[in-house]
């Protein structure tokens, strides 16, 4: 189980990308994770909401992104449906071997960031609007 | 970004994009001890395998067939004891114990620290052997050259596909006790094709400790990894 520490790191990374906006709040991160990046998701969510309690980004959302592995040929293109947890040998349709793309993510890939402004003043500043 | 008024304050929303590896800190201390390791000429293996797949034992007889033709050092990753570090040091090879206290696994951090402790003379050779576990020590770089994924015999022929994150990673898979295959239904084949499929370049070697069986296969293959090193060739 090392996806305490994992979640640990997320959460610095995400509060050394928001260092210097002032007071606030990580409402939610998303990472991407992969099939052999050797991480469980539930495992991993249920270690962010430990180590981001009782700080100030209590209750982010973690969202995880999962990317799964292809299994590809290199005459005949991806193969397709491969069920979860197994690996084809060749290729179903021309016997070749296959290759292996992607699944080894593990990243943090942005955050929403809820900055807390200055109350507004006696003299009465705009309210925001809201935009994209 | 988007604003609204929470407590009687505003509050703004921004999207804060980042696209950092989860591993970025351990990673950059990685880089580093393989900076190190490179101009020190040093093949630095990180050994993996789930507790009781044979390494040390492994390293014991890899040690008493290279110590006289290659400088040799050993890291022994354990949760507890003094143990592992021991035996190899009883063959006059240095070695130094990392007692994780409970992690599952080793970081940069922790192996740059012991190399500092440890005081190694000049080495062809650094193994690092991982605490046992096929999970954790997956995802990080301990500036390593590469990973050596152990399976043994006992274990079960299906080991490659239950731990794919490994042995995708590993450039050696070694399967070890081969002395026991007349006692288990495991077979060698197999594991070479499920090896093969989850990483096509990965050398394949099947040893017995007790026996000696392949022994000499795998310190080639090390001999092989040490020369292209040395010569900047890709390994393998």
């Amino acid at each position: 189980m090392h996806e305490m520490g994992i979640a640990l790191e997320i959460h610095r990374v995400c509060r050394e990308a928001v260092a210097g906006r002032g007071p606030g709040r990580i409402e939610k991160v998303r990472v991407a994770v992969g099939e052999l990046s050797a991480i469980e998701p539930d495992l991993l969510r249920f270690a962010w909401e430990a180590v981001t309690r009782e700080t100030t980004d209590e209750g982010a959302a973690l969202e995880i992104e999962w990317h799964r592995t292809e299994q590809v040929c290199p005459s005949c293109g991806p193969v397709p449906d491969r069920a979860p947890g197994t690996w084809l040998r060749l290729c179903p349709s021309c016997g070749g071997p296959l290759e292996l793309r992607g699944g080894t993510e593990l990243e943090v890939l942005d955050l929403v960031f809820a900055a807390e402004d200055d109350p507004p003043g006696p003299g009465g500043d705009e309210p925001g609007e809201e935009s994209a | 970004m988007s604003s609204d008024e929470r407590d009687g304050r505003r509050v703004t929303r921004d999207f804060v994009r980042i696209r950092k590896s989860a591993l970025a800190a351990n990673d950059r201390v990685a880089g580093e001890l393989r900076d190190r390791f490179r101009d020190a000429g040093t093949l630095v293996l990180n050994l993996v395998s789930a507790p009781g797949s044979g390494k040390t034992t492994l390293l014991e007889q890899t040690v008493r067939r290279l110590r006289d033709e290659l400088s040799l050092g050993v890291l022994e990753g354990d949760v507890a004891t003094e143990l592992d570090a021991e035996r190899i040091r009883a063959l006059g090879v240095p070695a130094r114990q990392i007692v994780t206290g409970g992690a599952c696994h080793l970081e940069s951090r922790i192996v740059r620290r012991a190399l500092e402790e440890a005081e190694f003379p000049p080495l062809d050779i650094l193994f690092i052997e991982n605490v046992g576990n096929l999970v954790c020590p997956t995802s990080y770089d301990l500036g390593e050259d590469f990973k050596v994924a152990l399976v043994s015999v006992p274990e079960g022929d299906d080991k490659p596909f239950k731990y794919p994150g490994i042995f995708r990673r590993a450039l050696i898979a070694v399967v070890t006790k081969v002395d026991l295959l007349p006692h288990f239904s495991f077979d060698l084949d197999r594991v070479r094709e499920r090896v093969a499929t989850l990483n096509p370049a990965a050398r394949f070697v099947a040893v017995s400790s007790t026996t000696g069986e392949g022994v000499d296969a795998w310190c080639d293959l090390l001999r092989e990894a040490l020369a292209a090193k040395r010569e900047g060739r890709p390994w393998p």
